[in-house]
């Protein structure tokens, strides 16, 4: 039992090793002098390539999304559902295809409403 | 399986989508309603033409007996009368009407649920999908004081839907099972009785109902939340609600927890002496009427924990007897409240003065109904009163009543100031009160009610006897 | 010492405490369905916890339903919310008092 937590401790020792010596181990070398320093604006930006970042990181998402998160909830609800009546789905028989359906067929309505409601639609 | 037995809730539920695709590919809207009422009859046939069958489905999380099949019949009339009363109020969100019928069928859906499990998770979900519905009804109207709150009852219901959870997952933690019948079981095979654990349960479990059925000290919702909802909504939650509250309680704590009895009787019983006295002293300082009929409910709703406090069947029969006079009285006093206020657009009790001389017949009945409240004979409530009263006499709990009719006394005293507000008031214009012929009926229908049961009660409180008599095995 | 039934049971009741403080101190409406979010997690852990001790599957049946559920009702509080904040730029549950409580 104590074994168990050993492992996790000698994993746990190893991931804060490793993320201090990335972290120490420049700091150490600059100190020593190994490392000539020589700042330009290239490296002083956030990445070394791709797009420049704009603005600060704290921006309000526009509010838009929300619908489409909405959405998402939705079908990923019906996801959760369908997992585990598929892993049964050969002891469930008709029965279970049918309230399947019948679910589905729920969730369908919303969907016909948020469409025609035009919330699919980016205004 | 017997899909059969699902049938009332499953054409419910397929009405309630018939409602919103209609509002989607129809343009006379003014159908929606009628469509929605009509459409009530079949549920409520297939209701009646289950009654006297005695059956379990789903593995038993589905149970159909007198009891639930009698809650589902109540649960349709109310929402068909609630439904007709809109029919004056639905301008005020002309462009959502259909939403607003499908989702009070949806939320009627659940209540019928509520009634009719005998599973944690089963009603659980019904209990949710009751609570939703609600919480979108309430902040229909989108302006302030509405969403305001709607997003009130949601936060505190939900905070008090994770609290019955938490109870749940104790009982469910001890006994290994969900089933209320095998929960009662394992509490006295295994002398679980004298368990920690489980009485915290039961305190979890009290909380969590507790806030439903809007008992001292979880009713801080209610005044709120009935003066910002829409009317017709107030009215729905006033009544169904709580009687769906009640319904499932007396089912978990009847049926699961019956070995238990000792232990919640007490709780309830002091929750109920507490409700009461609470409702009441509050209510004397309300100038708003919705707001002063809120805690008017929650008075209501002491009273009716006399019965749960009896822990016998006759005080569940006489709870269910007093939930049927209930519903009437509150419906009719609200859906006159309706028109009164659609035309002066004012819920202040000071803007109803010498409403009798404007609105003869509205007056009348909004005061029929207020003197049923007050439980002043011959009306609904004063038999109501009388049968739960004698219940809780006959469980030995006389302090217990002792305090319900001093309090009976108090709320008098609010109840008739409404009348002679109405009455002896001078009237503030000359305009008469219009009122549609769907609102009427329904008003007429309510106070019918009300007077029949009061005159003639014998055989509802024989039908509320059978179902009550379902609950203990 | 192993990790027994009442080790998760205390995180569960560690995480509900948690989670009811942030509902009864925090002013932010958003930040309070967090808060709630995180007591139904509790619930969860709970749930699970007595379904894998009890060696019955129930439990976590629970558990997707109550997760399912929490979706809905979170849903619909944002949408609460945005009206809310549509009318009175403010999320401030202390802002609420139209209606005193």
């Amino acid at each position: 039992m104590l074994g168990n937590f050993g492992y996790i401790g000698i994993f746990l020792l190893a991931a804060i090793g490793f993320a201090a010596s990335t972290i120490l181990i420049p700091v150490t070398l600059r100190f020593l002098g190994v490392v000539p320093r020589k700042p330009n604006p290239t490296k002083y930006t956030t990445y070394e390539c791709g797009m420049e970042t704009v603005g600060k990181s704290w921006v309000r998402f526009n509010f838009r999304y929300y619908f489409f998160a909405l959405l998402f909830v939705v079908f990923d609800i019906q996801v959760v559902f369908l997992y585990p009546w598929a892993v049964h789905f050969n002891q469930l028989r008709l029965f279970g295809l049918v309230e399947m359906l019948a679910f589905v067929l729920i969730l369908l309505v919303g969907f016909v409403y948020a469409w025609r409601k035009g919330v699919l639609q980016w205004k | 399986m017997n899909i059969y037995l699902l049938s009332p809730e499953i054409s419910l539920l397929a009405l309630a989508l018939v409602v919103i695709l209609l509002d989607l590919f129809m343009d006379r809207k003014w159908l929606l309603g009628v469509v929605s009422v009509v459409g009530l009859i079949v549920p409520a046939a297939f209701t009646v033409a289950l009654w006297g069958t005695n059956q379990t489905a789903f593995g038993g999380a589905l149970v159909v007996d007198q009891f639930s099949l009698f809650f589902k019949l109540f649960f349709l009339v109310v929402v068909a009368l609630v439904i007709l009363s809109s029919t004056d109020y639905a301008h005020k969100f002309a462009a959502f009407r259909g939403e607003y019928y499908a989702i009070l069928l949806l939320a009627t859906t659940g209540m019928m649920l509520m009634a009719s499990t005998r599973e944690l998770i089963s009603i659980y979900v019904a209990l949710e999908l009751t609570g939703i519905s609600l919480y979108v009804l309430t902040g229909f109207l989108k302006d302030d004081k509405s969403s305001e709150a709607g997003l009130k009852y949601l936060l505190l219901g939900a905070v008090a839907s994770a609290v019955l959870l938490y109870g749940m997952a104790l009982v469910f933690g001890l006994t290994g099972t969900t089933h209320l019948r095998e929960i009662a079981t394992a509490i006295s095979a295994e002398g679980l009785l004298s368990s920690p654990a489980l009485l915290m349960g039961i305190v979890l479990l009290v909380a969590g109902f507790g806030f439903k059925i809007a008992a001292v000290p979880f009713q801080m919702w209610v005044p709120d939340v009935y003066e910002g909802a829409p009317t017709p909504v107030t009215a729905y939650l006033s009544v169904a609600s709580k009687a769906a509250g009640f319904a499932v309680i007396l089912r978990v704590f009847y049926e699961a927890l019956g070995p238990a009895s000792l232990d919640w009787g007490m709780i309830f019983a002091v929750i109920a002496a507490i409700t009461m006295t609470v409702g009441n002293v509050v209510a004397i300082a309300q100038s708003n009427i919705k707001r002063m009929l809120g805690y008017s409910s929650i008075a209501q709703a002491g009273y009716l924990m006399i019965g749960l406090a009896a822990a016998s069947t006759t005080g569940s029969s006489a709870l269910v007897f007093f939930l049927v006079c209930y519903a009437f009285t509150n419906l009719g006093a609200f859906i006159a409240i309706i028109a009164i206020s659609n035309k002066i657009d004012s819920d202040q009790i000071a803007d109803y003065s010498g409403m009798a001389r404007r609105a003869p017949l509205l007056s009348l009945a909004l005061a029929l109904c207020l003197i049923s409240l007050a439980g002043i004979p011959p009306t609904a409530g004063f038999m109501a009163k009388l049968y739960i009263f004698s219940a809780g006499i006959d469980s030995g709990l006389v302090w217990l009543v002792i305090i319900a009719v001093i309090n009976t006394v108090i709320a008098a005293y609010y109840y008739l100031r409404v009348v002679r507000v109405i009455y002896l008031g001078a009237p503030l214009s000359e305009e008469r009160v219009p009122s549609s012929g769907a609102l009427r009926a329904a008003l007429s229908f309510a106070c019918l009610g009300v007077l029949a049961l009061g005159i003639y009660p014998w055989m509802v409180l024989r039908i509320a006897e059978v179902a009550a008599s379902m609950l203990l095995p | 010492m192993g990790v027994g039934l009442e080790h998760f049971l205390i995180l569960s009741a560690v995480l509900f405490a948690i989670g009811l403080y942030g509902v009864l101190a925090k002013k932010n409406a958003v930040v309070i369905l967090m808060s709630i979010e995180i007591m139904l997690s509790a619930v969860n852990i709970a749930m699970v916890a007595f379904s894998r001790y009890s060696q019955s599957i129930t439990g976590q049946v629970f558990v997707i339903f109550i997760m399912v559920v929490a979706a809905a009702e979170a849903a619909v509080g944002l949408a609460l919310i945005i009206a809310i904040y549509r009318r009175r730029k403010t999320v401030d549950a202390e802002k609420f008092d139209l209606m005193k409580w």
